[in-house]
């Protein structure tokens, strides 16, 4: 059986005294977490472990004694042994450093049952006393049957570091124990109050172990956080307004909500409403997560609001509004311009296919005619979009990703013309396909069977296979016009979709990224803990073995993928397969419906 | 020791395997092949019998050809639109009473379609066709001629190799579709709406309602069946003949590889023939694929 000792790099160099801790009975490990030095009275020392105990809930208890020989203490071993009768332990265990040295040698001493148990200590201190101070025969015996390793640790970094993955909620006592690094992680988080004992303090009890030593700084913070409840309450009063506001009968009308779940720039003020009626609740977070999550949620919110201004200062610095809104309707007609000549283009003989002439010119004049009210509705626009794009422009106090939404947004108003011909063209396209579909069945004498889900064979009458087939060649053969029409108005949809989408990614790159965990991660990798390594301190014959633990940080990636700001994008995507297809049979693709998957 | 030097045994050997017997497992008696048959259930063909059931297959040949010369009398405006049209409907007209005719003489068990029902599916077609003609007439101006005509053609094969010659009433509806796909390229190729109306109107009277009135005469009256198909053939050959000589000669050798030569080698061919079955079990061989 091996014994691990996990001790604290800074109780080190303590001097003389009681260990601290609690023993993981388990796994068959003891955590050191504090020494308390001499002298002592052991009734305050018991006193003050119950205080402890009560207040963190972890069982401390006394381990054994630590000695530290320093001139003209000579005599400490042999009290500092008696001690383990003041405490009655199961296992007591001497900790030795000799200055000069660096190894410590460890001597465990049971005591399974009580009376005869405790005899035969007796017995083997006599010995020990007569064969004199250090190794007795009998203390050998017990070392060759335990053997002891001591883990050394940072305490500082072991209390702040949370070990990963996270485990939530009350532990299910069926399943097995939580293993005994983490055990020994939660000990040590959870008996914060242990440390508050100041070196300085003028208490009955003097104790070594890691102690904070940014006090005034911990005020500072305490102050901000008693300024921050007013202002959480503000906001909370605020949200409730906006609530109030939006519950108002009239925007729940069809065409409002239906218009409201389509614009961007509604949903990410959705987003941004729940992100902070998270944020204003009065109660502290519960667990680690939701205290990560409330901090990712402020720190890309600061972001993201510094960001907009960075962009609000660009844009109303030298007339760029202006600039933009002069730009703005010369481009429109410009895309106009281009897709009369596309039309032009296909009307005639594109690319040498050979379309069905009459059908092309309905089709071409159709969506011409079209084009002809767009440019109509665009320069009706024109003396408002300046004043349009400067108020606009003001949603990016907000954040960047309001004004993102609003250009998604107002793209999107800006090429209804292309959604408007994507849209029929769909339409006309998936007409055929289908009734391609039924009747090429109708011609090879079958029917598609809706209770058996099959394809049965029929027989039809003589007018009907004669109509069929006479739809079926006028389909087939005007099939190639439409396809054409339909593949380049898909196309120029794709390109808006695909603007947009670019824009959606990256409003939702701002709303999801960890920025916070991701700092903690660079500035302070001990915090998120993924596991431990072991060093190996010193190794010599005779002593126990010392390994140093190191903490593990977690990987970037799993630091994004666990803390990530759940949004729209974590939902499940259309598969390119699924998207194709829908796409070979024209149905209808939409960029809101989830996340769009042309674009990542 | 093989199955013929077994020593003549005291018990006779029964051909059950349940039972211990002293014979090896793959013995056989005398007996072997008394239960042998040859050629069961044959039939015997007659040479005319054959030529008269062959002569059917022959005359859709011939209406096939008949179509496609009415086609290019048409295209090389020999022949007007409206005469078509007066011929197709004096002709359905006529086939329409024989027809009527040839049911009143049977009793039919179903229930007969009325004259009503006709008279609708008359309407259906006439205002359908007339209807689309102008559209039909420009489906296939872009597509080069060409293509039309190889897609006709394969068409009018894939007619004649899926039609249902044993019970042609109603036809199949794939060999009827895809005649009608034919008809519709080479009347989109015509002049004029008129005239694409007038070839549709022909097209539906030679392959779908011509079936019909030809079964029941093959029903009722088999030995004007021979001679009406004696009739298309040389209708046919000669029809074909009047605009494109080679294309007569190949029909006329196609008529009578199939009507006369291929009966011949299936009458000559049948004595050949030797199929044995007997008390056995045939081996099946399964092949099974999936482990390859």
């Amino acid at each position: 059986m091996v014994l691990k000792i996990f001790f604290p790099q800074c109780c080190n160099r303590a001097d003389s005294g009681l260990l601290v801790g609690r023993w993981i009975s388990s796994q068959d490990s003891a955590v050191v977490l504090a020494v308390i030095h001499y002298p002592f009275i052991p009734g305050h020392v018991k006193q003050y472990i119950q205080q402890m105990q009560a207040k963190s809930g972890v069982e401390l208890s006394v381990l054994g004694s630590w000695s530290l020989p320093k001139d003209g203490q000579e005599g400490m071993e042999s009290f500092l042994r008696d001690l383990s009768t003041i405490f009655p332990q199961e296992r007591w265990l001497q900790i030795n450093r000799e200055v000069g040295k660096m190894g410590f040698t460890c001597q465990v001493l049971q005591r399974d049952q009580n009376g005869r148990v405790v005899q035969r200590e007796t017995k083997k201190k006599n010995e020990k006393v007569d064969e004199g101070a250090g190794e007795a025969g009998g203390d050998e015996e017990e070392q060759e049957e335990e053997k002891v390793i001591f883990v050394h640790y940072e305490q500082r970094k072991v209390m702040l570091s949370q070990l990963h993955p996270i485990e939530n909620g009350v532990p299910d006592p069926k399943t097995a124990p939580p293993s005994e690094l983490r055990q020994m992680f939660q000990t040590v988080a959870n008996s914060q109050p242990l440390f508050f004992l100041d070196r300085y303090d003028d208490g009955p009890l003097k104790s070594t172990h890691w102690q904070t030593e940014g006090r005034e700084a911990s005020i500072i913070v305490e102050l901000l956080k008693q300024a921050l409840i007013p202002l959480c309450m503000l906001i909370g009063w605020l949200l409730s307004v906006w609530t109030w506001v939006c519950n108002i009968r009239i925007f729940s009308l069809y065409p409002l909500r239906f218009l409201s779940s389509k614009l961007s720039t509604c949903i990410q003020l959705s987003y941004r409403t729940e992100h902070m009626r998270l944020l204003s609740s009065p109660k502290p977070a519960a667990g680690h997560m939701q205290f990560m999550r409330k901090a990712n949620i402020v720190v890309s919110f600061l972001v993201d609001v510094a960001l907009g201004m960075l962009l609000i200062w660009w844009l109303y610095r030298d007339n760029h509004i202006t600039m933009l809104a002069n730009m703005l309707v010369p481009a429109a007609d410009h895309v106009a311009k281009e897709l009369d000549e596309l039309l032009q283009w296909l009307m005639g003989a594109p690319a040498g296919l050979k379309m069905n002439r009459a059908l092309d010119q309905v089709l071409g004049r159709f969506f011409l005619y079209h084009i002809h009210l767009w440019i109509s509705y665009i320069h009706l626009m024109s003396p408002f979009i300046e004043g349009i794009l400067w108020y606009g422009g003001l949603s990016a106090c907000l954040g960047l990703t309001f004004a993102l939404s609003l250009l998604s947004d107002m793209v999107a108003l800006l090429t209804f013309h292309i959604y408007c011909f994507y849209v029929y063209g769909a339409r006309l396209y998936c007409l055929k396909i289908y009734g391609l579909s039924s009747l090429w069945r109708l011609f090879r004498g079958k029917k598609w069977n809706v209770l058996r889900q099959r394809v049965d064979s029929c027989s039809y009458d003589l007018d009907q296979l004669f109509i069929g087939t006479l739809l079926f060649t006028v389909l087939l053969f005007l099939l190639p016009t439409t396809a054409l029409y339909y593949l380049v108005f898909t196309l120029l949809r794709l390109v808006v979709v695909l603007f947009q989408g670019v824009l959606h990614l990256s409003v939702d790159f701002i709303n999801s990224f960890p920025l916070f965990a991701m700092g903690l991660r660079i500035t302070k990798p001990y915090r998120l803990a993924e596991g431990v390594k072991f060093r190996v301190l010193c190794e010599e014959p005779g002593t126990a073995l010392h390994l140093l633990m190191e903490i593990n940080p977690l990987k970037c990636s799993a630091v994004v993928q666990t803390y990530r700001t759940l949004t729209y994008s974590c939902y499940p995507k259309d598969s390119w397969a699924a998207l194709v297809k829908k796409l070979f049979v024209g149905e209808l693709i939409y960029p809101w419906r989830h996340k769009t998957t042309k674009t990542d | 020791m093989g199955p013929d030097s077994a020593p003549g045994p005291a018990v006779p050997w029964r051909k059950v395997l349940w039972e211990c017997q002293p014979f090896p497992d793959n013995y056989v008696d005398q007996r072997f092949l008394e239960e042998l048959r040859r050629n069961e259930g044959i039939r015997q063909y007659r040479y005319w019998a054959v030529v008269k059931e062959a002569g059917f297959v022959g005359e859709r040949l011939s209406c096939v050809a008949i179509f496609i010369t009415i086609w290019l009398y048409i295209e090389e405006g020999l022949l007007s639109p409206e005469t078509l049209l007066w011929t197709s409907l004096v002709c359905a007209l006529l086939g329409y009473g024989l027809h009527q005719a040839l049911t009143s003489q049977v009793e039919s068990g179903c229930e007969p379609r009325t004259r009503l029902a006709d008279l609708q599916s008359a309407t259906i077609f006439l205002s359908f066709t007339f209807g689309f003609s102008p559209v039909l007439k420009t489906l296939t101006e872009s597509v080069s001629t060409d293509t039309v005509y190889a897609m006709s053609a394969f068409m009018l094969l894939a007619h004649l190799v899926s039609f249902p010659y044993a019970h042609p009433s109603p036809p199949g509806s794939f060999s009827l579709n895809a005649a009608l796909f034919a008809s519709v390229c080479l009347a989109s190729r015509l002049p004029g709406a008129l005239h694409t109306f007038a070839m549709l109107s022909c097209a539906l009277l030679v392959f779908a309602l011509w079936p019909c009135l030809l079964q029941r005469l093959r029903e009722n009256a088999p030995s004007q069946f021979t001679g009406v198909c004696v009739g298309v053939c040389i209708g046919g050959v000669g029809g074909l003949g009047s605009q494109w000589p080679g294309g007569a000669v190949l029909l006329a050798l196609a008529l009578w590889s199939v009507t006369l030569l291929c009966p011949l080698l299936l009458v000559k061919l049948q004595g050949q023939k030797d199929n044995i079955q007997g008390p056995w079990d045939e081996a099946e061989i399964h092949e099974d694929l999936s482990h390859f």
